[in-house]
């Protein structure tokens, strides 16, 4: 026994073992924010990233505009088909908003889960080791970036904020594993049906919406968006379009697969979302701990 | 002024990571491979090769928490397994000659031990579902050429900037 304690390699090991659990165990647990060490340290290597993606932004921008040179005669064709029905559109959608606003004002409700005031961003990095799909904004907590909002680019949702530091914030991408990311989604149709954005199928690379009841019929190529009922999402946000459904593990539920409409890659410019409608008080919400659904 | 050369050196190794990924295409040769890169464990364990385990275990672990404060946010996973192959990598030198090759295939068996390690860890706390043949086919062979690749390129000057620090050591 007194050898056993005599090796010191192995008792570095059994030490540094115990250490790393406890490291392990104390970043894993709710944090509603990082320590000040942890924030100095991501604030400072924010700052050294955003020096460093404007020149690879322009590098990688330049490239880009050479590949989109190259197919600008058949885009052109197929824009120019689609104004035509652009202007249409756009007559009707003033019209219905002007009635939607009347309606409103007879109603005396102002405002509505779906507004919400846009706050731009730049992506200064993203997560290299790609188990934790993660990338960081150049916002931060001076900017008013809060925790839980939503981020989205032109095509859709992309992800939320995970944390916030004083100039820099870092997103989950919808497509990271975690059990507690949950979204609170519509998939549109004749009648809208509720379900919950819970995980993402990498194989297939397509969202899962779970928790849909098995009676109802859902289609290929129907819309989802984000319900706003979650609390700090606001409504309507596009989320993507379903490939396919298929049954639960024990046929009570329906999982339908989501295509994103926006592509988690090659990320340079985003949107936060900050929601104008307040969040009810959890105090409000009942008692007990829910699940944190957005 | 030689001094800053090797922190700078990882730093940018650090941040080169990061570009790479974010303007990787999500598919690669039209298939949805996993490319995840290990530059800047590839630096560590040429400087644990070249410039002794001391400087690689030490360097391991600083760059290994800044790694997982700055990208992860769940600190001991690289803060363990960068110090620990390192630790591994020298052990297996003991037994090998230091030569350019040897230190190009040593450097990828510990990069596909970290790749297994962060598999493992990140499957025990429920990080990934990802079965292990899939890790295996989507992620773990790819990672491996593409880091092959960048450790051929660099190999060469990380050894020279490696040797020629070892020399200014023993100078001073």
């Amino acid at each position: 026994m007194p050898q056993f304690f005599l090796n010191k390699r192995l008792i570095v090991l059994l030490i540094s073992i115990i250490v790393l659990v406890a490291l392990i165990g104390f970043s894993l647990r709710e944090r509603s924010k990082l320590s000040w060490p942890e924030q100095f340290l991501k604030d400072t290597a924010g700052l050294v990233q955003s020096l460093v993606s404007k020149p690879a932004h322009l590098v990688a921008g330049f490239f880009e505009n050479l590949q989109d040179l190259q197919n600008t005669y058949e885009e052109n064709k197929e824009l120019k088909s689609r104004m035509e029905k652009l202007v249409s559109l756009e007559a009707q959608v003033q019209e219905l908003k002007k009635d939607n606003k009347e309606l409103r004002d007879i109603l005396g409700e102002e405002e509505t889960l779906r507004d919400f005031e846009p706050l731009q961003a730049t992506v200064i990095g993203r997560n290299p080791d790609r188990w934790h799909e993660m990338i960081i904004i150049n916002k931060g907590k001076t900017n008013g970036i809060k925790k839980n909002m939503a981020v989205v680019t032109a095509h859709g949702l992309i992800g939320k904020v995970k944390t916030v530091n004083q100039f820099s914030s870092t997103v989950q991408l919808l497509s990271a594993m975690d059990p507690k990311n949950r979204i609170s989604a519509i998939v549109q149709g004749e009648t809208n049906v509720f379900g919950l954005v819970e995980g993402y199928d990498k194989e297939k690379k397509a969202l899962l919406i779970k928790a849909i009841p098995s009676g109802v019929e859902i289609k290929k190529g129907q819309n989802v968006i984000t319900s706003g009922l979650g609390g700090v999402f606001p409504q309507g946000l596009p989320i993507g379009k379903v490939i396919d459904v298929k049954p639960d593990q024990y046929g009570l539920n329906q999982t339908a697969l989501v295509e994103p409409g926006a592509n988690f890659y090659d990320l340079e410019n985003i949107i936060v979302i900050t929601r104008s409608m307040a969040q009810p008080n959890e105090a409000d919400m009942g008692e007990g701990k829910e699940e944190e659904d957005l | 002024m030689k001094k800053f050369l090797l922190p700078l050196l990882f730093l940018i190794l650090f941040l080169l990571e990061s570009i790479f990924v974010q303007y990787i295409p999500p598919e690669v040769f039209g298939k949805n491979y996993i490319l995840a890169p290990h530059f800047l464990f590839g630096g560590i364990l040429f400087l644990t090769i070249y410039a002794g385990r001391k400087y690689g275990i030490i360097y391991g672990a600083i760059f290994g928490l800044l790694f997982d404060i700055v990208w992860i946010e769940i600190i001991g996973i690289y803060f363990f397994l960068f110090p620990l192959i390192a630790y591994l990598i020298s052990k297996i030198m003991h037994v090998l000659q230091t030569n350019i090759i040897v230190a190009f295939l040593v450097s990828l068996v510990g990069i596909a031990l970290l790749e297994l390690g962060v598999y493992e860890m990140d499957f025990l706390i429920h990080i990934t579902t990802l079965e292990f043949k899939s890790f295996i086919t989507m992620r773990f062979y790819p990672s491996l050429i593409l880091n092959a690749v960048f450790l051929l390129i660099a190999a060469y000057p990380l050894k020279r900037h490696f040797e020629s620090f070892v020399e200014s050591l023993r100078d001073e």
